[in-house]
């Protein structure tokens, strides 16, 4: 069993073709604009959206306008394969699953299960990962590795996520020895690493690498707000990043080595 | 030096201001732009009457008016198209239609006659003196069924006919029958007139050719006239040789069929016109630049339903170089368009990808896309030839036909069965042991009364239609009619008549709801249902509750399970209705545009959805089915409650994939197309949007002139909607968001 917060299928920015996005509770890193602070806890929990709430005082006998609702619950690999299973069709060769988070590799051992009951069925299975964590079991059974560099500076990525990265590169180097392709990302957050310098550094790191098939930039949106605000705590509003701002960054990363 | 490029930007440009024109002139329209040009100033047409109520029917009623209002109807020409002739009125709006009535007429003191003593929105259409129908009213008006009496235009033409015979082919082939079937002179005689009137709109637009060619002087316009001239005076009354004359043809017909009942049906564009094409390329009398310039006029001249690509009867790949052409010349124009895309396993990959690609280009939603293989296996499943399922192509909104045979009466006929299902729920309350059990048992015997009650009806239109509403102008491109002396309506070779469903999602979310809160959870009783729908859902709670239920296309849920169910109780009903003299009906869901009007019809019902608002979308589930708006959820839900005789149960599909096609976006919407296909899909409406684009144009639409959507099966200027409308598709679009 594992402890899943969401399954979106349809799944169109999450790798290639159509894909079904496996959620999974918990995660090693607190990154301060993190849009899914309620992955963070790997316990299910409770998020309360007080707009939502029409004061009806039935509570007790459970809440129907999602108000109150339920982060997470314990799943089997049989529950997980349903909606899976039935988006089946329009994975063809290039779609299929994504597990993500969270941190997948928190529950590694089902997220394995979940990938080789994937393989039995025919369905390609990638990973959205910190890599703050490495499973060489799970990661090499990966048609696609996605992972976070999100500051260069390990000072600075301890400030901002709560982990160094050093760690972090280093899984990834080793994971690169997998032979599996990887898929480096920064999410772009104006005020921490929206820099030219932060881009090159990352953008030189990843060419370092024999497996990349590439470096994306993701721009930050405030959509963890909402749901941080439901488990009552808060967190920083930062800038939105232009677009101009987002081409600038994105012709970095796609300059050589220098 | 002017280009086809110019003149394309110029006539995309008098497009819009015409929509504008005619937003003017007409108010909201919430339907097909039909490629209409504005009323000029003056225009008036004094209508023939040959009924004690004030309109006419008949051979002789339907000719003459209709004569009348191709006469009144200037000729269009426009140095700048290559195409010439418009329209603008039809014959229906002089028979108290008041659907189609532009607002000119309503405000026109000589027609208020009309408005003063008719009944009902359609009354004058039918006459209700001759062929009375009070016995069924009472039932119609109960299950809130649209009859299809009265109703025309929704067949298919053989365009081959016409393009082998010319108009004074036509006059031909009828002088040469009347003398066969002598005792059919009111036929003939109305059949001739009709061709005689084309030919002498023809004339005019002639007349007026030679008239600006006099007064031209700018060389490559005069070039233009020239060519014209010639080909107008070609199809006056020989059959076409060349691309350009084939489409001339075709646009002088289409403007009469649409004057004469704003008849919708088009052809198999690629595969209709490739001898021409081809036959020109040989010649070197034309060019791809030319024939895209001249396909997208006409395009620009009517948004007609045209199929492309598909296979032929033995499985062989239909698509060609014209496909790509049409599908070139509706992105030149980038207006509204109702291109239909025939899918087929065998069916080249690369005109499928590059029909999507223009979905992600142009965000205006064509093409759209139908499945060949549960179109033709189903249609044959009625017991009909696979030539004949073949040969059925998309020229409609939802619906499919067999050109030059086949009586359909397809998207007029109708049952709103929340409307149905309210009626179950009021005898259920009346019961002491209630369950959806049983409200499904009573639901099914209302149902059948319902299905009855259609029957009926689309009886007496079949008998009675030919000396009501004749299809002067379709019959001379169908089978039988010239040769027999016969409208359409008597002499079809297949007479498959569609019946949609609407409110599946209503219903099925509805009967998922009570399970799920009454029968499983407990956590509600009956008595609280009842009253909860009798105050429209008062306590928000219990509102909350049915709402929040398990919604059909969730995937998995009691409501899909009640969906299918829903289904299979409908098709059995449909087939199961005894027709007479060979008639089928054929079961569907779909809403057209009524889903605004049906829901008023109904009260609360038991998945939230409140007294009033609109019922769900055709085979579509409700609004907000799933946080993630899953297309995939969705598309699997609508394959599941297919009914399988070869009509139809779209999927319509809105969203902003936040990628472009080079993104992958194409790839992953061309294997959503064909994997719902493989599932047994038969139609898919795709509205590609720019989500800031819509959102922008629904606070302020005149902004946005040119922003087209596929509202139902048909697409139409967002200007152009009301704003119920625009709202409904704001709804849906928000979903996949």
């Amino acid at each position: 069993m594992a402890v899943i917060f969401d399954i979106e299928r349809s799944g169109m920015h999450d790798g290639p073709g159509i894909r079904t996005v496996v959620f999974f509770k918990g995660c090693p890193l607190r990154c301060r604009w993190c849009h899914n602070p309620e992955s963070w806890d790997k316990a299910p929990q409770e998020l309360f959206y007080p707009e939502k709430c029409i004061s009806c005082g039935g509570c007790a006998d459970g809440c129907y306008t999602g108000a109150r609702s339920l982060c997470g619950r314990e799943m089997s690999i049989d529950e997980v394969m349903v909606p899976i299973l039935a988006d089946k069709p329009y994975y063809g060769a290039e779609g299929g699953v994504t597990l993500t988070g969270g941190e997948p590799q928190m529950q590694a051992d089902f997220a394995l299960a979940l990938t080789e009951a994937c393989r039995r069925a025919g369905i390609g299975v990638a990973i959205e990962t910190s890599m703050a964590l490495y499973r060489p079991d799970l990661l090499s059974q990966m048609s696609l590795i996605m992972a976070d560099v999100k500051l260069w500076d390990d000072a600075r990525h301890r400030e901002y996520t709560g982990v160094g990265n050093a760690a972090i590169i280093e899984n990834i180097r080793k994971a690169d020895a997998l032979g599996v392709p990887i898929l480096i990302r920064t999410p772009i957050v104006p005020t921490v690493n929206d820099t030219v310098e932060e881009i090159t550094a990352i953008g030189d790191f990843v060419r370092s690498l024999k497996n990349a098939v590439g470096y994306e930039l993701l721009p930050y949106h405030p959509f963890g707000l909402d749901k941080a605000r439901a488990m009552g705590l808060a967190m920083p509003r930062f800038p939105e990043p232009t677009k101009e701002q987002m081409a600038l960054l994105n012709a970095c990363a796609r300059l050589q080595r220098r | 030096m002017l280009t086809y490029a110019d003149r394309l930007a110029a006539l995309r440009r008098r497009k819009i201001e015409q929509t504008l024109q005619k937003k003017e002139q007409n108010g909201y329209v919430d339907m097909d732009d039909f490629g209409t040009v504005p009323l000029p100033e003056g225009y008036r047409v004094r209508p023939w009457y040959n009924s004690q109520n004030g309109s006419f029917y008949g051979y002789d009623g339907m000719c003459e008016n209709f004569c009348r209002v191709m006469a009144a109807h200037p000729p269009y020409v426009d140095p700048m198209e290559l195409l010439c002739g418009r329209w603008r009125d039809m014959l229906v709006n002089y028979r108290g239609n008041r659907l189609f009535r532009p607002a000119w007429m309503k405000e026109d003191e000589t027609q208020k006659n009309f408005d003063e003593d008719t009944t009902d929105l359609w009354s004058k259409c039918w006459d209700e003196e001759r062929f009375p129908y009070d016995h069924l009213k009472p039932l119609q008006e109960k299950y809130n069924i649209t009859s299809g009496i009265d109703s025309d235009a929704h067949l298919c033409c053989d365009y081959r006919i016409g393009l082998s015979l010319g108009f004074g082919g036509l006059l031909t082939k009828i002088a040469h029958y009347r003398e066969v079937n002598p005792d059919k002179t009111a036929f003939y005689d109305a059949e001739e007139r009709v061709v005689r009137a084309i030919q002498d709109f023809i004339a005019r637009h002639i007349v007026a050719i030679e008239e600006m060619l006099a007064a031209e002087t700018d060389p490559d316009l005069r070039v233009s006239l020239e060519e014209m001239l010639e080909v107008n005076r070609r199809v006056l009354t020989e059959p076409p040789r060349t691309l350009h004359e084939a489409c001339q043809w075709v646009v002088y017909f289409n403007i009469a069929s649409r004057i004469y009942t704003r008849d919708g049906a088009g052809f198999q564009l690629d595969t209709l016109l490739r001898p021409y094409y081809e036959a020109d390329v040989a010649a070197g009398r034309i060019d791809d630049e030319k024939t895209v310039f001249l396909l997208a006029d006409l395009l620009l001249n009517d948004p007609q339903y045209y199929q492309l690509s598909g296979v032929d009867v033995d499985g062989n790949d239909l698509t060609c170089h014209l496909s790509y052409l049409v599908l070139e010349a509706a992105d030149a124009l980038n207006i509204a368009a109702n291109l239909t895309v025939r899918v087929h396993e065998n069916c080249d990959p690369a005109f499928l990808e590059k029909a999507v690609w223009y979905l992600f280009k142009n965000k205006n939603g064509w093409p759209r896309f139908c499945g060949d293989k549960a179109l033709t296996e189903g249609y044959e499943r009625n017991g009909y030839s696979h030539a004949d399922a073949n040969a059925r192509i998309a020229v409609g909104c939802n619906w499919m036909c067999v050109p030059g045979k086949e009586f359909p009466m397809n998207d007029v006929v109708k049952i709103n069965i929340a409307k149905v299902f309210e009626w179950a729920l009021a005898d259920l309350r009346k019961e002491e042991d209630p369950s959806t059990e049983r409200l499904f048992a009573l639901y099914e015997a209302h149902l059948k009364q319902a299905v009855e009650t259609v029957a009926a009806g689309v009886n007496l239109h079949i008998d009675h239609q030919w000396e009501v509403t004749p299809e002067l102008v379709m019959n001379l491109m169908m089978e039988n009619t010239i040769e027999r002396g016969e409208d359409i309506s008597q002499c079809a070779s297949l007479y498959s008549i569609g019946v949609d469903g609407a409110g599946l999602a209503v219903v099925a979310d509805s009967l998922g709801a009570i399970t799920t809160r009454i029968e499983e959870e407990q956590v509600l009783t009956w008595a609280q249902l009842f009253e909860a729908l009798e105050n429209d859902f008062a306590d928000p709670r219990i509102h909350a509750m049915m709402q929040s239920a398990p919604r059909y296309c969730q995937g998995g849920t009691v409501s899909d399970e009640w969906a299918r169910r829903l289904t299979d109780s409908w098709v059995r009903h449909i087939k199961a209705q005894p027709m007479p003299d060979g008639r089928q009906l054929i079961p569907g869901w779909f809403s057209w545009a009524l889903t605004l009007d049906f829901g008023a019809a109904v009260g609360a019902t038991p998945n939230g959805r409140r007294a009033g608002e609109p019922i769900s979308h055709g085979a579509n589930p409700n609004p907000g089915f799933r946080r993630d708006g899953a297309a995939t959820a969705q598309s699997n839900g609508i394959a599941s409650v297919q009914c399988g005789y070869g009509n139809t149960a779209p999927l319509q599909l809105e969203f902003d994939p936040h990628l472009t096609a080079e993104e992958g976006g194409a790839e992953r919407v061309c294997r959503l197309i064909r994997s719902h296909f493989e599932q047994g899909g038969t139609l898919i409406n795709i509205n590609i949007l720019d989500g800031e684009k819509l959102k922008a144009a629904h606070a302020d639409p005149t902004r946005y002139p040119d922003l087209v959507v596929r509202v139902t099966g048909f697409t139409a200027y967002f200007v152009s909607l009301s704003p119920e409308f625009r709202q409904l598709v704001v709804d849906r679009f928000l979903d996949s968001l």
